[in-house]
């Protein structure tokens, strides 16, 4: 029989409680102490994510009622993604995501039928991209060409536009001539008139 | 849409003409040849009319007229005509016959269409111009705005009214710049490069 049975099973209680109470208090002190982002710092994130085979986990989640019972937006307005992205090599990342299954998943006419398009062209200068389009090549090596040719005027018209280019040309020779008796720069044909700029600007 | 090849280009225009003018103040060459166009047709018309009235009066009254420079009627009617054919053109819609066809037309200093009132003031202001030496048109030479003394008097200036970038496109278009390519000559010969590349036929012709 152990002697000191009796005064272990008076002792034992009130020293659990005391051990208890420390434990408590020594746990309380350390997480205090404990700098979490420090420590996530810390962690090598896209170590943890190498060891990581996501493409089972992928298959075995079902996205969207996953993402129909999660508050995306409260979440996202939780999470620093500047600080969580910076310690992601997301271009790793993506190389391991298989794409196509991914986008199996997306209803893309659903994604598309979302987005305002009429939002999106007004914000495209349509202009510059039509200045970026080389009319006389598009014109001069397709069949557009023949398109135009058939709706335009034939060879009277070919001669008379032949005749105004040339009497053009004799024009800006005769210009640049005058500006150099002048010695003055010529800027190239003067115009047009301050009512018809602003009707092309109208 | 397919590609055309072998792109032979008789007219190449000049650089000024491949941008659109459309509406920049005309030059001296192309306001003088559309006058010199004029003065062919208001002419021939005139002679024409008046070889119209000799033809008449000589099977109504068989004797022929005989019209000369030396005519003062001759001459007062010429210059009425002239008078007409240039005021009602100008009122009209901006352009003469020759300014029809070097594209070319009157509008105001604003660019508006000209009144039958600034025409007819335009075309009395015109002979001005001439009866100065010539030196009434200096402005077209000199001035920012390419205006001649009757321009000034009128209010009025001259604008191409044509525009030549569509006119290139056009030109770039017609098919009969485009000829066939000629096969090779001799099967023999061994390929040339511009025979394994169509595109180095088309780099060569451009």
């Amino acid at each position: 029989m152990d002697p000191f049975a009796p005064l272990r099973s008076r002792l034992a209680p009130p020293a659990e409680a005391l051990a208890q109470t420390i434990a408590e208090r020594v746990v309380g002190l350390v997480v205090g102490a404990l700098d979490l982002n420090a420590l996530l710092a810390e962690i090598d994130l896209n170590a943890v994510l190498a060891q990581v085979d996501l493409e089972p986990v992928l298959d075995r989640i079902d996205v969207n009622s996953l993402l129909d019972r999660v508050d995306v937006n409260r979440l996202l307005a939780t999470v620093d993604l500047n600080q969580m992205l910076s310690t992601v090599d997301v271009t790793a990342l993506i190389g391991r995501v298989d794409m196509d299954q991914v986008l199996q998943q997306v209803d893309v006419n659903e994604v598309i039928g979302k987005v305002d398009l009429n939002a999106v062209i007004d914000r495209v200068d349509m202009n510059a991209i039509v200045q970026r389009i080389d009319l006389e090549a598009l014109v001069e090596q397709t069949d557009l060409g023949a398109v135009i040719a058939k709706s335009s005027g034939g060879m009277a018209s070919d001669l008379v536009d032949a005749v105004r280019s040339r009497t053009v040309g004799v024009d800006e020779s005769i210009a640049r001539w005058v500006a150099r008796l002048r010695r003055r720069p010529y800027p190239g044909p003067p115009g047009p008139p301050a009512g018809l700029q602003a009707a092309a600007a109208s | 849409m397919t590609a055309r090849t072998g792109e032979v280009r008789p007219f190449e225009p000049p650089p000024a003409a491949r941008e659109s003018l459309q509406g920049h103040y005309a030059g001296f060459a192309s306001r003088f040849a559309a006058f010199a166009v004029d003065l062919v047709v208001l002419t021939g018309i005139f002679l024409l009319v008046l070889a119209a009235i000799n033809f008449a009066a000589s099977v109504l009254t068989g004797n022929s007229v005989h019209f000369n420079r030396g005519n003062i009627w001759v001459v007062i009617a010429y210059a009425v005509w002239a008078f007409i054919y240039f005021a009602h053109f100008w009122g009209l819609n901006g352009k003469t016959a020759g300014g029809a066809l070097f594209g070319v037309q009157v509008v105001t200093n604003d660019g508006e269409d000209v009144s039958g009132r600034r025409a007819i003031g335009r075309t009395l202001a015109f002979p001005l111009s001439f009866l100065i030496l010539f030196l009434g048109f200096l402005g077209i030479l000199l001035g920012d705005q390419r205006r001649a003394l009757h321009d000034v008097i009128a209010g009025t200036t001259v604008i191409y009214c044509w525009d030549a970038r569509a006119a290139r496109l056009r030109m770039l278009s017609r098919p009969r710049y485009s000829a066939p390519r000629t096969p090779p000559e001799s099967p023999s010969l061994p390929e040339s490069p511009s025979q394994a590349d169509p595109s180095a036929d088309l780099d060569q012709a451009g």
